[in-house]
């Protein structure tokens, strides 16, 4: 065995060359090359991905990644944003906080989601870290303004501060005044805090004295009448959120919010709009032109004013709306906005029994018709189609991502009275990059006999009320090979195909099945025989052990790792245990 | 004894599966011998546990919303008004439809205001209502009230006095004394009466009704 010289580059010049590869999933694959490879790239990682923060322990990041300047980790299960994870789960990030502290003073970026940061994880951040830049907390809870407080303090280099659908004690608004006079934001967004007593005068302060500011999104406590203050001083604005879009008319108040809006000429992306009054909307007539992102989906803005508005901004790319839009908005959508790349429509009253609004499948056909470059649709609704699927899927091949949520569990196709299989199975044939989708609606197995067969891209599947047999989650786990994750509740899916398809959970990030049929009995096995997963047993009605075998569990969430189990479980977490005598040789 | 769970990608003709009872590996023929009528012996051995089972969640989750929605809205003003009765939640399946949590209120919110302009900054004296959560010690639902409907503390008491006789467990008899107490917006904890009405109502965020001290 000789070495082949003329293959072995300095390693200077392998740094640079990676330098280039941003990628984690293309880093990762670098590293796989050789050792020599492994080594280089490990110490020029400079960002951390880390998709499940139990996979892996803090230690054995640090270890392996000596020099990474930015990390990101995602904590609690995706089905934790609809309370189906009892509080008190876990996903706290003060370990890795703590660990980091002591090895990395030289840390820059923190991106956090679905994860309890405490007062003391920012306090700690802010003491720890003299160069810290970026702070984005995505769907996180457990701090509060004091904690936030610290960081405006302490960290004197901040640039971003992300607080993106957090849950956030708000104790007092003047954590704002915390920030030096040096600071110099480039981002900023509160829209998730609650309290009105967010001082107006520090904000204006703080947003006057930020001259690069491009993103900042306000809290619903902002009045309408203090946003042209606050648009004056940051006329580079890019994103902007406003608070409360109401107030009684006054032509002052208009004129001056026209003008604050019109002078700031590189917006590009719109929203808040709490209570909306259709009024003032004319006010951001101007920058429509140049909009490509607007989130709507706090508004209760009527069909008529959403066509008028949309028909000013044929650049649009993105859009959140309620579903007040109906059929004839979204079909005006489709004439106006050619450019529309991901359309999001909520439902305003989820709850109702009876719909409230004209918006059916027709809506989102005319959208998938008009819009040749549509690749992302989160879409709630009442009813829908085979036949509507089929051309949805027909119209748009370039779908990336799919979910639709018909709103009563197991509706069926409302012209056929069928399910609506065949619909989803054309999505999942003829996208043939899907990766994400989310099905409702009423399912049979047959339904996942398509997914399984044609998308071999799909790395993320949520299922609800749907298949008749373990023969369903068979054909998913044994046919889409792109599978990362896989959520499931109230589905018949029990331990054949879960245990037949073991080896299938070593290669995706997780699996979560609530209200399913898998019973304690099988929990135990895979937990004894696949080492490196966790299965994780969740029951609140008490240890799983005080029941028969072969009894259901409640909730169940099995995730790989190298990090063994972890031990910050509550009370109603068991996790089952490994057995080296029955492991697999 | 080797024990093969399955293969990660199965051929066609055979898939190994594993049984329960026997704990060896057991080769069913095919995809096809999915369909076999072992599935319907499957979902009768499982389907009494499933009924036990199930019954017991429901009746557990019964219990949670509230709780849960106590908790996370102890950050609400009165700016934002509070959604529906949390005992309709019961009635609704858990988690369903997939909105995330703080989607929901807001939806409630401007459903139960109306589409009419709710207006805070302007006449205060017509915007809309405004409504408080009210806990009283030794009871599990919260309720919520609309503050505007009163125009002084007698007529508030007294109404929570017919709301929560109803509530009231047996133990407590009536002899039993009670506070009102609320929060205001600076998060403390006060005695209701002290401060002039319409300042208790632009202050109030939430009320509680607890046993009397000493």
């Amino acid at each position: 065995m000789h070495k082949k010289m003329m293959f072995s580059f300095p390693d200077e010049v392998l740094e640079h060359v990676f330098s280039f590869i941003q990628s984690d999933k293309d880093r990762n694959s670098v590293s796989m090359v050789c050792k020599s490879w492994y080594e280089i790239e490990r110490w020029c990682r400079r960002k951390v991905f880390v998709g499940n923060c139990y996979s892996v322990s803090p230690r054995m990041v640090i270890r392996r990644f000596p020099e990474f300047r930015s990390i990101e980790l995602k904590g609690k299960p995706h089905f934790a944003d609809f309370n189906l994870v009892p509080d008190g789960w876990g996903g706290y990030v003060f370990p890795w906080i703590a660990e980091m502290a002591g090895a990395f003073p030289w840390l820059e970026e923190i991106k956090l989601k679905r994860m309890v940061v405490t007062d003391e994880s920012l306090e700690l951040i802010a003491k720890s870290f003299k160069n810290f830049k970026v702070l984005v907390l995505s769907s996180c809870e457990g701090f509060s303004t004091d904690g936030l407080a610290a960081i405006a303090a302490s960290c004197k280099n901040l640039k971003e501060l992300d607080l993106r659908d957090c849950e956030v004690d708000d104790l007092s608004g003047h954590w704002l005044s915390h920030f030096p006079d040096t600071v110099s934001l480039v981002s900023l967004n509160i829209s998730c805090l609650g309290s009105d007593e967010v001082s107006f005068s520090a904000l204006e302060r703080l947003v006057g004295r930020c001259t690069n500011l491009r993103t900042l999104r306000l809290n619903r406590a902002v009045p309408l009448d203090k946003i042209a203050n606050i648009l004056r001083r940051a006329p580079h604005l890019v994103e902007f959120g406003t608070g409360t879009y109401a107030a009684d008319l006054r032509p002052d108040v208009y004129s001056d919010l026209a003008g604050a809006f019109s002078s700031c000429k590189e917006l590009k992306s719109l929203s808040g709009f709490w209570d909306l009054v259709p009024a003032y909307l004319p006010a951001i007539y101007p920058a429509c032109s140049k909009l490509t992102s607007l989130n709507l989906s706090y508004a209760t803005i009527q069909s008529p004013d959403l066509i008028k508005l949309l028909s000013q901004c044929p650049n649009l790319q993105r859009l959140l709306v309620l579903d007040y839009i109906e059929d004839s908005g979204l079909e005006a959508l489709a004439s106006t906005c050619k450019d529309l790349q991901e359309l999001r429509v909520f439902p305003s009253d989820p709850f109702g029994a009876e719909p409230n609004v004209s918006l059916t499948e027709r809506g989102l056909v005319a959208v998938s018709s008009g819009c040749p470059k549509l690749q992302s649709v989160l879409y709630f609704c009442r009813r829908m189609s085979n036949e509507a699927l089929v051309t949805i899927a027909k119209n748009c091949p370039n779908f990336t991502r799919f979910r639709l949520c018909i709103i009563e569990p197991r509706t069926a196709d409302y012209l056929t009275l069928e399910p609506l299989d065949v619909g989803f199975g054309a999505i999942v044939q003829y996208c043939k990059d899907l990766q994400r989708l989310s099905l409702s609606g009423l399912l049979t197995d047959r339904v996942f006999e398509y997914i399984g067969t044609y998308a071999k891209k799909l790395e993320m599947l949520s299922v609800a009320f749907a298949g008749d047999s373990d023969l369903g989650l068979h054909h998913v786990l044994s046919g889409c090979e792109s599978l990362r994750k896989l959520e499931i509740r109230d589905c018949p899916f029990g331990d054949k195909a879960l245990l037949a398809n073991a080896a299938k959970l070593d290669t995706m990030r997780s699996l979560w099945m609530s209200s399913c049929a898998v019973s304690f009995g099988a929990c135990k096995l895979l937990g004894q025989k696949m080492p490196r997963l966790n299965v994780e047993v969740i029951d609140e009605r008490g240890p799983p052990d005080s029941r028969p075998e072969s009894c259901p569990v409640d909730k169940l969430y099995i995730y790989r790792t190298v990090a063994g189990p972890r031990f910050d479980m509550p009370p109603f977490v068991w996790t089952m245990e490994d057995d080296p005598s029955l492991q697999l040789s | 004894m080797e024990l093969r769970l399955g293969l990660a990608l199965p051929t066609p003709n055979i898939i190994k599966g594993f049984d329960l009872d026997n704990h060896k590996p057991k080769e069913t023929g095919g995809l096809g011998a999915w369909n076999k009528p072992s599935k319907r012996s499957f979902e009768q051995a499982f389907g009494n546990f499933k009924e036990e089972c199930k019954a017991k969640t429901l009746l557990l989750w019964s219990g949670q919303p509230n709780e849960e929605e106590d908790h996370k809205d102890q950050t609400k003003t009165t700016f934002s008004t509070i959604d529906e009765n949390d005992a309709e939640e019961v009635d609704q399946v858990m988690g369903w439809p997939p909105i995330k949590t703080w989607r929901k209120k807001i939806f409630r919110q401007q459903h139960r205001v109306g589409r009419t302009e709710y207006n805070r900054v302007a006449d205060e004296e017509n915007g809309g209502s405004v409504y408080v959560k009210v806990k009283m010690e030794g009871v599990a639902i919260t309720r919520k009230i609309d503050i505007r409907l009163y125009h002084s503390y007698q007529t508030l008491t007294n109404s929570l006095i017919t709301i929560f006789t109803k509530d009231r467990k047996c133990a407590d008899d009536d002899h039993t004394r009670y506070t009102l107490t609320y929060q205001d917006k600076e998060g403390d904890w006060l005695i209701a009466g002290d401060i002039p009405w319409q300042s208790f109502i632009k202050n109030v965020q939430r009320l509680e009704i607890v046993k009397k001290w000493g």
